[in-house]
């Protein structure tokens, strides 16, 4: 008996079917070996696929999605999938079939549909019952902020034996002032001068 | 946050308002106003398509389009300065268009649990 599981956003629904992996001690309700899968569009054809499909078309529709925004040229091509916009409002799909003599689907979504797409993918990265090779795409850090953390760090490099030097002065220096009797040094300084 | 003055005072730090005064906004509180931009677009996401479907059908469903708009630009005049170049930009009608459909297009997409991450790496994009 196979696992189902029902992503659901607006107008949009992922299906997953799949078993758990009993080797790897997992619960029955978990899917770890995913058979099939089904993206279901309101007024447009389904569009279904094996688990090697599933990855490289979520990637397609987070790369897309990130370009979109970053006001750069929208176009996605790859062997499965092309994703490229009309216009600012409606985006072409393309997804080609792995037989051969099959057509490519074309499919026309605006950007609510692409949105729902995108959220029922991202309900399926976040769920805990299902384990899927994440490609970490739907959460990328930013090229800016990974710069960011690297100037962080060597800053973080660079300040640090200072700031331990300055504190280990610190540290020795009150020592020092500890061990240091003016009142004896001042008997000393008599004893030299003796005025 | 600890009340709604201090969500308005950090409103304030935008360059493009009338009442802009800088006070330098510290991590935690960029971070908290992300955290509720997210929230706020995860309540408001069923308003949020219904604009944007009614952009993509504009014949047949122009009135919620046509509604947000005029008040995102009657907001902009009422609260921004409009002698900045910017705020200028917003106010054009084939300019705003593309902003506004781009802005509710990275809120659609911020409404997940990495909701949160997502929309501070955009930020960090721009």
């Amino acid at each position: 008996m196979q696992n189902k599981l029902l992503f659901h956003q607006s107008s949009v629904s992922l299906e997953i079917i799949g078993l758990p992996d009993y080797s790897n001690n997992e619960n029955k309700d978990q899917i770890s070996i995913i058979s099939q899968w089904k993206l279901t569009i309101i007024d447009k054809p389904l569009i279904e696929g094996k688990i090697e499909h599933l990855g490289p078309i979520m990637d397609a529709f987070y790369i897309y999605s990130n370009l979109l925004i970053k006001n750069e040229i929208p176009i996605y091509q790859s062997k499965l999938i092309d994703i490229k916009a009309d216009n600012l409002h409606i985006h072409n799909i393309v997804l080609k079939s792995s037989k051969p003599n099959v057509k490519p689907l074309i499919l026309k979504i605006g950007n609510s549909l692409l949105s729902d797409t995108i959220n029922c993918f991202d309900q399926l990265n976040e769920s805990p019952n299902i384990r899927i090779k994440k490609t970490g795409l739907s959460n990328n850090i930013s090229k800016k902020v990974k710069y960011g953390l690297k100037n962080k760090i060597k800053s973080f490099n660079f300040i640090m034996p200072l700031l331990i030097a300055i504190c280990s002065l610190i540290l020795c220096s009150s020592t020092l002032i500890y061990l240091y009797n003016p009142i004896e040094d001042k008997e000393n300084n008599e004893l030299i001068n003796p005025k | 946050m600890p009340n709604k003055v201090t969500i308005w005072k950090l409103r304030n730090n935008n360059p493009l308002r009338k009442s802009y005064v800088n006070n330098n906004i510290n991590p935690v509180e960029f971070d908290a106003l992300i955290q509720i931009t997210v929230e706020m677009s995860r309540y408001l996401y069923p308003y949020i398509r219904e604009i944007l479907q009614s952009k993509e059908d504009h014949e047949k469903n122009s009135d919620i389009w046509n509604n947000f708009n005029k008040r995102f630009i009657e907001l902009t005049k009422e609260r921004y300065n409009t002698d900045r170049m910017r705020v200028k930009k917003l106010l054009n009608q084939t300019e705003s268009d593309e902003t506004i459909i781009k802005l509710l297009i990275t809120l659609s997409l911020c409404i997940s649990n990495q909701g949160y991450q997502k929309l501070k790496n955009f930020l960090s994009d721009l």
